[in-house]
């Protein structure tokens, strides 16, 4: 629009983004944040028996997916061979497409859980929120560790940052053991349960306890590729 | 003076005004992008900075690289037994045309953004007029072939000095335990060396050394003197400032801009004494035989003409520039001050080194290597290098181009006088 106003050699200035790829990396992860924060309270609710607010919720996270969508494409089309990292651009190029994962898996799963809205049993309560918890845990430690990339590239990868890093991710796999262990322990529930309860209901509730345990799995793997990009 | 020797140096310092103009108002903003692009100064202040400091530069420093724009692309020798009316010599028609092809052609390219160097435009002209007024041997081509190695091997000696430098900065601030204190201690002995640097160039073998009679070593003392008191200014001037913790990158990055004021001088500087050569030199050879002398003997620069070219460039800077660097500012958002430090002091310092050696070199074509050494030493977000591939055509393009354009109108002035 300005053309006439650029019709200038700067070629210094060709050398520079207006936005880096880093910046975008990091707005993607907001959009993250604020669906993990939305489906937590969602999800735990929706545990309790209040189905009232689930459609609600299920169309605000295929927004928060659409607009985190925008910038991830938005990212991916413009990073030509020409532009030069301090990252392997391969390995950063995982680390985002493992964190459009996240909002996928969460948007399917809320949309399956306004499908059909399955009452949890009284006794499996505790485990599912427990696990929901713990799920979203791992998403937050993970954001934490890839929002200290800022320190990084200001510092340009020291070691006391990476190894702040390192232990970030170190962070993100404990939790994610964790919300596994969880997982198994409320599936070993819902198997105890099957006589009492419908097939679909079995059927669901597993689904359920897979899609919100595929989010931590995710997150892990935002983290390990976060790893891989500041190996030395 | 009869009334058409008057008319020709006027004429020809109207073309080396607009020359210099046409630095001023693109050059500049590329030498000075990365102070504006790093918000270490405002695009007023550097404008600002860049039209006094390109005059001081120009006029102190400018005159080695003049001489080579002036007598070392062209053997004026070859032409020494011409007879005649002064006027009509040909290497003074010549260097009126090259100045006039160089600057349409810097005009042309800007038109169309490409990032030609000026001083590549004006080398190309030369070359092309004497290619036609006296053939290959009047071409000094060992200094041609010096000149272009020059060309290549700045952007990569300021690509290398700005990776150094950065890398100093990162082991010496950010890798210790309390980087804001660190800084503290390194940023005085980084200013302190600066201004070593600048003192050095000021009076080292320059016209102001030989006129006050100061001998190397005591322009060394001088430059040792400059270079403490600034240190202790630093000092000074960095004392009050707390560190809010291990992690406080923000304060270093502070402290950078500080310095950062200093470098971008620095820059302006480096580029005044550089470039202005692109714009007097064929004057200052034009002055010399239109008066009917010899451009071999040893006629230093007239400082009047030195200033007329910083004043160009100044005022270059200070129209068209403005502009340019309004534009550049609200451009670049992904560089930080003690990046922009790196880059500015690298190019600045290899821009210098180039013109205390009489090499004339692309102050922008440096800066893009610079800022290519921040990003090799893992600093830079990301840098787009496809600009690379853009300066390596417009190397290939401007020579010929220029020379061509020059020939041209060598051929058309000889034919009209």
């Amino acid at each position: 629009m300005n053309k006439e106003k650029d019709h200038f050699r700067v070629p210094v200035t060709d050398l520079y983004r207006r936005k880096t790829p880093f910046q975008q990396l990091l707005e993607h992860m907001e959009k993250i944040c604020e669906c993990i924060n939305l489906l937590g309270d969602g999800l735990i609710s929706y545990y309790k028996g209040d189905f009232k607010n689930i459609k609600k919720l299920a169309e605000k996270v295929s927004k928060i997916e659409h607009e985190a969508d925008l910038i991830k494409s938005n990212l991916r089309n413009h990073l030509p061979n020409s532009l030069f990292m301090p990252v392997d651009k391969g390995k950063f190029m995982w680390a985002l497409r493992e964190q459009d994962k996240i909002l996928d898996h969460a948007e399917n799963l809320v949309n399956m859980l306004d499908m059909r809205h399955t009452k949890i049993p009284k006794e499996l309560q505790p485990n599912f929120i427990a696990h929901a918890k713990l799920v979203m845990k791992t998403v937050t430690a993970m954001d934490q560790a890839v929002c200290n990339i800022k320190d990084l590239v200001e510092t340009s990868f020291v070691k006391r940052e990476r190894d702040q890093t390192k232990e970030m991710v170190k962070n993100v796999h404990k939790l994610e053991w964790e919300a596994d262990q969880k997982k198994y322990e409320m599936t070993r529930g819902i198997y105890k349960l099957e006589k009492k309860l419908s097939p679909m209901d079995v059927y669901h509730l597993l689904k359920i306890a897979d899609w919100v345990d595929d989010i931590a799995d995710h997150a892990e793997n935002v983290a390990d590729w976060l790893r891989a990009m500041i190996a030395k | 003076m009869d009334l058409s020797l008057i008319l020709i140096i006027s004429g020809a310092s109207a073309i080396a005004f607009y020359m210099a103009w046409s630095i001023g108002s693109n050059d500049v903003a590329n030498s000075m992008a990365t102070a504006v692009g790093a918000k270490a100064i405002t695009f007023r202040q550097a404008v600002l900075i860049a039209g006094v400091l390109n005059l001081v530069g120009a006029v102190f420093v400018g005159g080695h690289v003049t001489d080579t724009v002036r007598k070392g692309i062209v053997d004026a020798a070859a032409f020494s037994d011409y007879v005649g009316n002064p006027l009509q010599n040909p290497i003074l028609l010549g260097f009126i045309a090259s100045l006039l092809a160089a600057a349409i052609f810097v005009t042309l390219s800007t038109w169309k953004e490409m990032p030609i160097s000026t001083t590549h435009s004006i080398i190309g002209a030369l070359m092309g007029f004497g290619l036609i007024a006296g053939g290959t041997q009047v071409v000094m081509w060992d200094k041609v072939v010096s000149v272009i190695a020059s060309w290549v091997l700045s952007p990569v000696c300021g690509c290398i000095l700005a990776f150094f430098i950065f890398k100093i900065i990162v082991k010496t601030i950010f890798n210790k335990e309390r980087p804001v204190q660190s800084a503290k201690i390194v940023g005085p002995i980084i200013f302190g060396f600066t201004a070593l640097i600048i003192v050095c160039s000021l009076f080292l073998k320059t016209p102001l050394s030989i006129n006050y009679g100061i001998s190397d070593f005591q322009g060394l003392m001088l430059a040792g003197f400059a270079a403490i008191i600034v240190a202790i200014l630093g000092i000074i001037f960095l004392r009050k400032i707390q560190e809010k913790g291990p992690e406080d990158y923000k304060t270093v990055e502070g402290i950078f801009r500080k310095l950062q004021i200093g470098t971008s001088c620095y820059v302006a500087f480096a580029h005044g004494a550089n470039d202005v050569a692109n714009a007097i030199g064929p004057v200052a050879s034009i002055v010399v035989l239109a008066q009917g002398l010899p451009i071999s003997s040893q006629v230093t620069v007239p400082y009047w003409l030195l200033g007329l070219g910083g004043i160009g460039i100044g005022v270059g800077c200070m129209t068209w520039g403005r502009r340019v660097m309004r534009t550049v500012g609200s451009r670049i958002t992904s560089l930080t001050n003690t990046r922009g430090f790196s880059v500015d002091f690298g190019a600045a310092t290899t821009v210098l080194v180039a013109s205390k050696m009489g090499l004339p070199i692309s102050t922008s074509h440096t800066v893009v290597g610079a800022v290519i050494g921040v990003g090799l030493a893992r600093g830079l977000e990301a840098v787009d290098l496809s600009v690379i591939k853009k300066i390596i055509i417009s190397w290939l393009l401007t020579v010929p181009v220029a020379a061509a354009a020059s020939a041209g109108i060598f051929i058309v002035l000889r034919a009209i006088v």
